[in-house]
Protein backbone atom coordinates (compact mmCIF):
# COMPACT_ATOMS: atom_id res chain seq x y z
CA UNK A 1 0.00 0.00 0.00
CA UNK A 2 1.34 3.38 -1.00
CA UNK A 3 1.39 6.52 1.09
CA UNK A 4 -2.25 7.60 0.95
CA UNK A 5 -1.74 11.38 0.96
CA UNK A 6 -0.24 13.55 -1.75
CA UNK A 7 1.16 17.03 -1.05
CA UNK A 8 -2.28 18.63 -1.22
CA UNK A 9 -3.55 16.04 1.25
CA UNK A 10 -0.74 16.89 3.67
CA UNK A 11 -1.67 20.58 3.39
CA UNK A 12 -5.31 19.62 4.03
CA UNK A 13 -4.43 17.56 7.06
CA UNK A 14 -2.25 20.32 8.56
CA UNK A 15 -4.81 23.05 7.78
CA UNK A 16 -7.47 20.89 9.44
CA UNK A 17 -5.34 20.25 12.53
CA UNK A 18 -4.71 24.00 12.88
CA UNK A 19 -8.41 24.76 12.27
CA UNK A 20 -9.58 22.27 14.92
CA UNK A 21 -6.89 23.21 17.44
CA UNK A 22 -7.58 26.95 17.15
CA UNK A 23 -11.37 26.53 17.35
CA UNK A 24 -11.04 24.40 20.48
CA UNK A 25 -8.54 26.73 22.16
CA UNK A 26 -10.70 29.70 21.23
CA UNK A 27 -13.66 28.14 23.04
CA UNK A 28 -15.66 27.25 19.92
CA UNK A 29 -15.78 23.58 20.85
CA UNK A 30 -18.26 24.50 23.57
CA UNK A 31 -21.87 24.72 22.30
CA UNK A 32 -22.88 26.80 25.33
CA UNK A 33 -20.37 29.46 24.28
CA UNK A 34 -21.44 29.20 20.64
CA UNK A 35 -25.14 29.57 21.38
CA UNK A 36 -24.33 32.28 23.95
CA UNK A 37 -24.33 34.69 21.02
CA UNK A 38 -28.06 34.16 20.52
CA UNK A 39 -28.74 35.13 24.16
CA UNK A 40 -26.42 38.17 23.86
CA UNK A 41 -24.27 36.69 26.64
CA UNK A 42 -21.17 35.39 24.86
CA UNK A 43 -19.79 36.98 21.72
CA UNK A 44 -16.81 34.63 21.29
CA UNK A 45 -18.08 33.22 17.99
CA UNK A 46 -18.52 36.68 16.45
CA UNK A 47 -15.13 37.92 17.70
CA UNK A 48 -13.24 34.87 16.41
CA UNK A 49 -15.07 34.80 13.11
CA UNK A 50 -14.82 38.48 12.25
CA UNK A 51 -11.20 38.75 13.38
CA UNK A 52 -10.40 35.74 11.16
CA UNK A 53 -12.29 37.19 8.19
CA UNK A 54 -10.56 40.56 8.62
CA UNK A 55 -7.07 39.03 8.87
CA UNK A 56 -7.58 36.66 5.93
CA UNK A 57 -9.20 39.32 3.73
CA UNK A 58 -6.46 41.86 4.50
CA UNK A 59 -3.80 39.20 3.94
CA UNK A 60 -5.25 38.11 0.60
CA UNK A 61 -5.42 41.76 -0.49
CA UNK A 62 -1.86 42.49 0.66
CA UNK A 63 -0.38 39.34 -0.91
CA UNK A 64 -2.16 40.15 -4.15
CA UNK A 65 -0.75 43.71 -4.19
CA UNK A 66 2.72 42.27 -3.54
CA UNK A 67 2.24 39.92 -6.48
CA UNK A 68 2.57 36.79 -4.31
CA UNK A 69 -1.04 35.70 -4.78
CA UNK A 70 -2.92 35.63 -8.07
CA UNK A 71 -6.50 36.66 -7.28
CA UNK A 72 -7.82 35.02 -10.44
CA UNK A 73 -6.76 31.65 -9.00
CA UNK A 74 -8.74 32.16 -5.80
CA UNK A 75 -12.08 30.35 -5.69
CA UNK A 76 -14.82 32.78 -4.68
CA UNK A 77 -18.11 31.19 -3.73
CA UNK A 78 -20.59 31.89 -6.54
CA UNK A 79 -23.56 34.01 -5.53
CA UNK A 80 -26.92 32.25 -5.37
CA UNK A 81 -28.61 34.79 -3.17
CA UNK A 82 -31.86 32.97 -2.34
CA UNK A 83 -30.35 29.52 -1.67
CA UNK A 84 -27.63 31.09 0.46
CA UNK A 85 -30.09 33.26 2.39
CA UNK A 86 -32.60 30.44 2.92
CA UNK A 87 -29.83 27.93 3.69
CA UNK A 88 -28.37 30.34 6.23
CA UNK A 89 -31.76 30.75 7.90
CA UNK A 90 -32.33 26.99 8.19
CA UNK A 91 -28.74 26.46 9.32
CA UNK A 92 -29.22 29.05 12.06
CA UNK A 93 -32.29 27.14 13.27
CA UNK A 94 -30.34 23.86 13.39
CA UNK A 95 -27.33 25.53 15.00
CA UNK A 96 -29.41 26.92 17.88
CA UNK A 97 -31.08 23.52 18.34
CA UNK A 98 -27.97 21.35 18.24
CA UNK A 99 -25.30 23.76 19.43
CA UNK A 100 -22.93 23.55 16.44
CA UNK B 1 -7.81 33.39 45.20
CA UNK B 2 -10.79 31.58 43.82
CA UNK B 3 -9.37 28.11 44.25
CA UNK B 4 -10.38 27.22 40.72
CA UNK B 5 -6.80 26.93 39.53
CA UNK B 6 -6.14 24.43 42.29
CA UNK B 7 -9.24 22.36 41.64
CA UNK B 8 -8.87 22.16 37.90
CA UNK B 9 -5.75 22.05 35.75
CA UNK B 10 -7.84 23.31 32.82
CA UNK B 11 -6.17 26.06 30.84
CA UNK B 12 -8.38 29.07 30.11
CA UNK B 13 -9.53 29.68 26.54
CA UNK B 14 -7.43 31.98 24.38
CA UNK B 15 -8.55 35.53 23.84
CA UNK B 16 -11.12 35.35 21.02
CA UNK B 17 -9.15 37.99 19.11
CA UNK B 18 -5.95 35.90 19.33
CA UNK B 19 -7.89 32.83 18.17
CA UNK B 20 -9.40 34.89 15.37
CA UNK B 21 -6.02 36.14 14.16
CA UNK B 22 -4.60 32.58 14.28
CA UNK B 23 -7.64 31.27 12.39
CA UNK B 24 -7.34 34.10 9.85
CA UNK B 25 -3.67 33.23 9.21
CA UNK B 26 -4.61 29.55 8.77
CA UNK B 27 -7.34 30.53 6.33
CA UNK B 28 -4.94 32.84 4.49
CA UNK B 29 -2.34 30.06 4.22
CA UNK B 30 -5.01 27.70 2.84
CA UNK B 31 -6.08 30.23 0.20
CA UNK B 32 -2.42 30.88 -0.69
CA UNK B 33 -1.46 27.19 -0.98
CA UNK B 34 -4.71 25.71 -2.34
CA UNK B 35 -6.67 28.57 -3.92
CA UNK B 36 -9.71 27.84 -1.75
CA UNK B 37 -10.61 28.16 1.91
CA UNK B 38 -11.57 25.96 4.84
CA UNK B 39 -14.79 23.95 5.02
CA UNK B 40 -16.61 21.35 7.07
CA UNK B 41 -20.04 20.26 5.82
CA UNK B 42 -18.69 19.15 2.45
CA UNK B 43 -16.86 16.30 4.17
CA UNK B 44 -20.14 15.03 5.63
CA UNK B 45 -21.76 15.20 2.18
CA UNK B 46 -18.84 13.22 0.71
CA UNK B 47 -19.27 10.50 3.33
CA UNK B 48 -23.09 10.52 3.13
CA UNK B 49 -23.07 10.15 -0.67
CA UNK B 50 -20.78 7.11 -0.42
CA UNK B 51 -22.90 5.59 2.36
CA UNK B 52 -25.97 5.84 0.15
CA UNK B 53 -23.89 4.50 -2.73
CA UNK B 54 -23.02 1.44 -0.62
CA UNK B 55 -26.50 0.84 0.83
CA UNK B 56 -28.64 1.73 -2.18
CA UNK B 57 -26.35 1.96 -5.23
CA UNK B 58 -29.25 2.08 -7.70
CA UNK B 59 -30.90 5.05 -6.04
CA UNK B 60 -27.62 6.85 -5.43
CA UNK B 61 -26.46 6.56 -9.03
CA UNK B 62 -29.87 7.71 -10.30
CA UNK B 63 -29.47 10.93 -8.30
CA UNK B 64 -27.53 13.53 -10.30
CA UNK B 65 -26.48 15.39 -7.15
CA UNK B 66 -25.01 12.31 -5.47
CA UNK B 67 -23.35 11.11 -8.69
CA UNK B 68 -21.14 14.18 -8.57
CA UNK B 69 -19.73 12.95 -5.26
CA UNK B 70 -19.61 9.28 -6.26
CA UNK B 71 -17.60 10.06 -9.39
CA UNK B 72 -15.13 12.28 -7.50
CA UNK B 73 -12.95 9.26 -6.74
CA UNK B 74 -11.70 7.75 -3.52
CA UNK B 75 -12.93 9.23 -0.25
CA UNK B 76 -9.41 9.80 1.04
CA UNK B 77 -8.49 11.68 -2.12
CA UNK B 78 -11.06 14.37 -1.25
CA UNK B 79 -9.28 17.39 0.21
CA UNK B 80 -12.13 18.39 2.51
CA UNK B 81 -12.39 14.88 3.98
CA UNK B 82 -8.70 14.85 4.87
CA UNK B 83 -9.04 18.39 6.26
CA UNK B 84 -12.01 17.32 8.40
CA UNK B 85 -10.02 14.39 9.83
CA UNK B 86 -7.38 16.99 10.68
CA UNK B 87 -10.02 19.15 12.40
CA UNK B 88 -10.98 16.25 14.67
CA UNK B 89 -7.32 15.49 15.45
CA UNK B 90 -6.57 19.17 16.09
CA UNK B 91 -9.61 19.67 18.33
CA UNK B 92 -8.78 16.58 20.40
CA UNK B 93 -5.16 17.77 20.65
CA UNK B 94 -6.30 21.23 21.73
CA UNK B 95 -8.67 19.89 24.37
CA UNK B 96 -6.17 17.30 25.61
CA UNK B 97 -3.25 19.67 26.00
CA UNK B 98 -5.52 22.18 27.76
CA UNK B 99 -6.73 19.56 30.26
CA UNK B 100 -10.25 19.81 28.86
CA UNK B 101 -10.57 16.35 27.33
CA UNK B 102 -13.52 14.73 29.13
CA UNK B 103 -16.71 12.78 28.54
CA UNK B 104 -19.50 15.25 29.19
CA UNK B 105 -22.64 16.77 27.73
CA UNK B 106 -22.75 20.56 27.58
CA UNK B 107 -26.30 21.74 28.30
CA UNK B 108 -28.40 24.16 30.28
CA UNK B 109 -29.34 23.15 33.85
CA UNK B 110 -33.05 22.85 33.08
CA UNK B 111 -32.98 20.22 30.32
CA UNK B 112 -32.51 16.46 30.54
CA UNK B 113 -29.75 14.63 28.70
CA UNK B 114 -32.22 12.72 26.53
CA UNK B 115 -33.97 15.84 25.27
CA UNK B 116 -30.66 17.63 24.77
CA UNK B 117 -29.43 14.74 22.62
CA UNK B 118 -32.72 14.67 20.69
CA UNK B 119 -32.28 18.41 20.00
CA UNK B 120 -28.70 17.72 18.91
CA UNK B 121 -29.89 15.04 16.46
CA UNK B 122 -32.63 17.22 14.99
CA UNK B 123 -30.28 20.21 14.90
CA UNK B 124 -27.56 18.18 13.22
CA UNK B 125 -29.92 16.89 10.53
CA UNK B 126 -31.23 20.44 10.00
CA UNK B 127 -27.70 21.84 9.65
CA UNK B 128 -26.82 19.03 7.22
CA UNK B 129 -29.86 19.80 5.07
CA UNK B 130 -29.24 23.56 5.20
CA UNK B 131 -25.60 23.16 4.24
CA UNK B 132 -26.66 21.48 0.97
CA UNK B 133 -29.17 24.28 0.26
CA UNK B 134 -26.50 26.95 0.78
CA UNK B 135 -23.61 24.90 -0.70
CA UNK B 136 -21.76 25.09 2.60
CA UNK B 137 -21.93 25.91 6.28
CA UNK B 138 -20.54 28.50 8.67
CA UNK B 139 -17.01 27.40 7.69
CA UNK B 140 -17.20 27.11 3.92
CA UNK B 141 -19.71 29.84 3.16
CA UNK B 142 -19.57 32.36 6.03
CA UNK B 143 -15.89 32.18 7.07
CA UNK B 144 -14.13 31.32 3.82
CA UNK B 145 -16.64 33.23 1.70
CA UNK B 146 -16.49 36.22 4.02
CA UNK B 147 -12.70 36.38 3.66
CA UNK B 148 -13.00 36.76 -0.13
CA UNK B 149 -15.97 39.12 0.26
CA UNK B 150 -18.41 36.80 -1.52
CA UNK B 151 -21.85 38.49 -1.42
CA UNK B 152 -23.60 35.21 -0.64
CA UNK B 153 -21.49 34.81 2.52
CA UNK B 154 -22.94 38.00 3.98
CA UNK B 155 -26.50 37.08 3.04
CA UNK B 156 -25.89 33.70 4.68
CA UNK B 157 -24.48 35.30 7.84
CA UNK B 158 -27.43 37.69 8.19
CA UNK B 159 -30.11 35.02 7.87
CA UNK B 160 -28.05 32.58 9.97
CA UNK B 161 -28.17 35.08 12.85
CA UNK B 162 -31.92 35.60 12.34
CA UNK B 163 -32.65 31.86 12.41
CA UNK B 164 -30.38 31.38 15.41
CA UNK B 165 -31.82 34.21 17.48
CA UNK B 166 -35.45 33.16 16.95
CA UNK B 167 -34.81 29.45 17.56
CA UNK B 168 -32.59 30.05 20.59
CA UNK B 169 -35.38 32.09 22.15
CA UNK B 170 -37.76 29.13 21.69
CA UNK B 171 -35.31 26.49 23.02
CA UNK B 172 -33.81 28.65 25.77
CA UNK B 173 -33.93 25.73 28.23
CA UNK B 174 -31.46 23.75 26.13
CA UNK B 175 -28.66 26.19 26.87
CA UNK B 176 -29.53 28.61 29.68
Amino acid sequence: MSWPLDLEGVVGLLAGVAFGFILERGGLGDPKKLTGLFYLEDFTMLKVMFAAIAVAAAGIGALSLLGVLDLSRIAVQPTYLWPQAVGGLILGVGFALGGY
Amino acid sequence: MTGRENMSPMRPYWSPYLAGVALGLTLLATYLLMGFGLGASGAFAQVAARLEGAVAPGRAHANPYLVGYLEAGRLWAQWIVVEMVGVIVGAVLGAWTAGRFAWRLEKGPRIGAGRRLLFAFIGGATVGFASRVAQGCTSGVALSGGAVLAPGAWAFLATFMAGGFVTAWIVRRAWR
